[in-house]
């Protein structure tokens, strides 16, 4: 499931989803392939996880293959007419552009098209191994899947709906195109989570999604009946926050058991060394696989 | 005087938990709270009594002094169009199909609608205290840019930029929308769109003195506000703390403290056994490696609140960590005032 060349990642804001979008550009560009991770969110998420101060429209290489970009819509919008469209030579584009940045923001599914293509554009393009992106949280990222269909469905015919059912094509190929949903063993994001895949699963959006837990706090070798005899103190109430986070989190990850867990963090101090982190486990995790 | 306080920061720190929490101490203290949330957690939504909640605040079961509104982003939106727009107008927003594109991703019109109600209750005179639960969009920061936002969204440079001119009257911009250059446009994107599109933003247009008045006092609202920023200490939401003290800055808003959610005791961090002791396979290993896993954990928490307090010269409250997370109001108020959080 990480092996796939277009790999769309979401989840409930403040589950680590850029983080783990950067630990799978990572993971991939570790094995040597030509990787292009996309921030599609407009945040600081994906940079800060790549140890960069921001990230540009057009990508730059971060580590050895790996090379990152964010999304500008007026630069996209520009390429989508150009490149896809084919709008004719000679017309006049840059205004045609402004106009239509009104309707990027307020048409249905215009924006969508926009920004959901792009990395898929790139994915087409034929100079990368694997397009890594970073979506935005899961409430925006499900208008994002509908935005080609909503643009087939209201484009009668011509360039642009031949264009946006390719997107969906793509969208909905499982051997091309997967989704991971980031959660954390947690009710909200539990709840949010497994809403989410039953939207994405009933409409087709794409192929089933996988879910990524993290922030797992993994067993520590002990019971409660290890913490009875312990005195008062820092050793009994440290076992004791253990455990009941071991219980609180049981429960939700067998209410939404994940593809693939990762472990809670102690101890760490910047993104950078998180998205490096999980790079580790999930490496290990492919190693142990194979 | 009605007392607002506004809670935000990055996603999943917890903010509507801490929210409520604020709330339910001030109504423990005698005084009539408010609190606004967005999108509450199930068990936090029971504890409220918010299951069959509409916008309008309703009073907490079993606290006389406390009230709890849940904002519906689109039944605020559909408010203010009554509240602002001609009734004809109104009629014809409702049904525009960009209307629902607007109210549901204009960027700002989450957080201005979530700001017009917090004004709304703020000059009611209703309450004491008035507690904002932020809507998770822009890590908060659209809260503060809403109001200036959206009245350049109705001001017209949008339809300006649409025309390239002055904002024109119906009339004429039918004629303009029937340019070769725009009928280009409508072909690219597969149907009439751009003259409905400047329709529902001439309609939009019909509101702009009322609507930028409001937004203005919304403005001066979240200025004399208290400002709180809640953190988790995990690295990406401190990373996006340090980003949102800056673009409050930009916006003039001065934060009054940092609540740190979830925090281990700093006592851990010196208690803990160095890993090199914590190593072996019985059962007091174990529990001396985890003393030693949480107390690294915990060492640099106090670092990075530490750090938080000296950057941004403001105080930093510690939320102690509390698994399963507290669902009774009276639990988290509790947790609340632990910190010596004056409410």
């Amino acid at each position: 499931m990480l092996h796939k060349p277009l790999i769309f990642v979401s989840g409930k804001g403040g589950t680590g989803k850029s983080a783990v979008a950067a630990a799978i550009g990572l993971v991939r560009a570790r094995a040597g392939e030509r990787v292009l991770c996309v921030d599609m969110g407009g945040g600081l998420g994906l940079a800060s996880h790549l140890r960069r101060t921001d990230l540009g429209y057009a990508p730059v290489e971060v580590r050895p293959g790996l090379f990152a970009m964010e999304i500008d819509r007026a630069r996209a919008l520009d390429e989508y007419l150009k490149l896809q469209l084919h709008v004719p030579q000679g017309s006049p584009t840059r205004q045609l552009a402004r106009a239509l940045s009104v309707l990027v923001e307020t048409a249905p599914g215009v924006r969508e098209i926009i920004s959901i293509g792009k990395p898929i554009y790139e994915s087409w393009s034929g100079r990368w191994d694997a397009v890594i992106v970073d979506a935005p949280s899961l409430g925006q990222f499900q208008s994002y899947l509908h935005g080609p269909g909503t643009i087939a469905g209201l484009a009668p015919s011509g360039t642009v709906r031949r264009q946006a059912e390719r997107l969906v094509d793509t969208l909905t190929d499982p051997d091309v195109c997967s989704v991971m949903l980031v959660t954390t063993p947690s009710e909200l994001a539990t709840a949010e989570t497994r809403g989410a895949i039953e939207a994405i699963n009933s409409e087709e959006l794409t192929a089933p999604p996988s879910v990524i837990a993290n922030r797992v706090v993994p067993h520590a070798g002990f019971g409660a009946e290890d913490i009875e005899p312990l005195p008062e103190g820092s050793l009994r109430d440290a076992a004791r926050l253990q455990l009941s986070i071991e219980e609180y989190q049981r429960r939700w990850i067998s209410e939404l058991p994940p593809n693939i867990a990762l472990p809670f963090l102690r101890g760490v101090h910047t993104p950078g060394e998180v998205a490096t982190l999980i790079a580790d486990e999930l490496g290990a995790g492919q190693a142990a696989a194979e | 005087m009605t007392r607002t306080i506004v809670v935000t920061g990055a996603g999943g720190v917890g903010k509507t938990t801490l929210s409520a929490g604020i709330a339910s101490a001030h109504a423990a203290a005698g005084r009539t709270a408010l609190v606004i949330t967005i999108d509450p957690a199930r068990r936090l939504a029971d504890a409220l009594g918010l299951e069959h909640l509409g916008s309008d605040p309703q009073p907490v079961r079993g606290d006389a002094h406390l009230h709890a509104a849940m904002l519906d982003v689109s039944a605020s939106w559909e408010a203010i169009i009554h509240r602002y727009a001609q009734p004809e107008v109104a009629d014809r927003l409702l049904v525009n199909p960009y209307f629902r594109a607007i109210a549901d991703r204009f960027p700002a019109a989450q957080s201005f609608a979530a700001g017009e109600r917090m004004a709304e209750y703020v000059e009611s005179g209703r309450f004491d205290v008035v507690v904002v639960d932020t809507p998770p969009s822009g890590g908060g920061i659209d809260f503060y840019r809403a109001p200036a936002a959206t009245r350049d969204l109705i001001s017209g440079k949008l339809l300006r930029l649409l025309t390239g001119s002055r904002v024109p009257g119906r009339s004429v911009l039918y004629r303009i929308t029937a340019r070769p250059m725009l009928r280009l446009v409508d072909s690219v994107l597969g149907g009439p769109m751009l003259s409905d599109v400047a329709d529902f933003l001439l309609d939009l247009r019909t509101m702009y003195d009322t609507l930028s008045v409001r937004a203005r006092t919304i403005d001066r609202h979240l200025r004399e506000a208290t400002t709180l920023v809640a953190t988790t200490a995990d690295p990406t939401p401190i990373h996006e703390t340090e980003r949102f003290f800056r673009e409050l800055d930009d916006v003039r808003i001065r934060p009054s403290a940092i609540l740190f959610n979830r925090a281990l005791p700093r006592q851990w961090a010196d208690d803990a056994p160095a890993p090199a002791v914590a190593v072996g396979r019985d059962r007091l290993a174990a529990l001396a490696a985890n003393l030693s896993n949480w107390g690294a954990e915990a060492h640099r928490q106090a670092e990075a609140a530490a750090e938080l307090e000296v950057r941004h010269k403001v105080p930093v409250y510690r939320i102690p960590w509390v698994t399963p997370p507290p669902t009774s109001l009276v639990e988290i108020a509790d947790l609340v005032r632990s910190t010596g959080l004056e409410v």
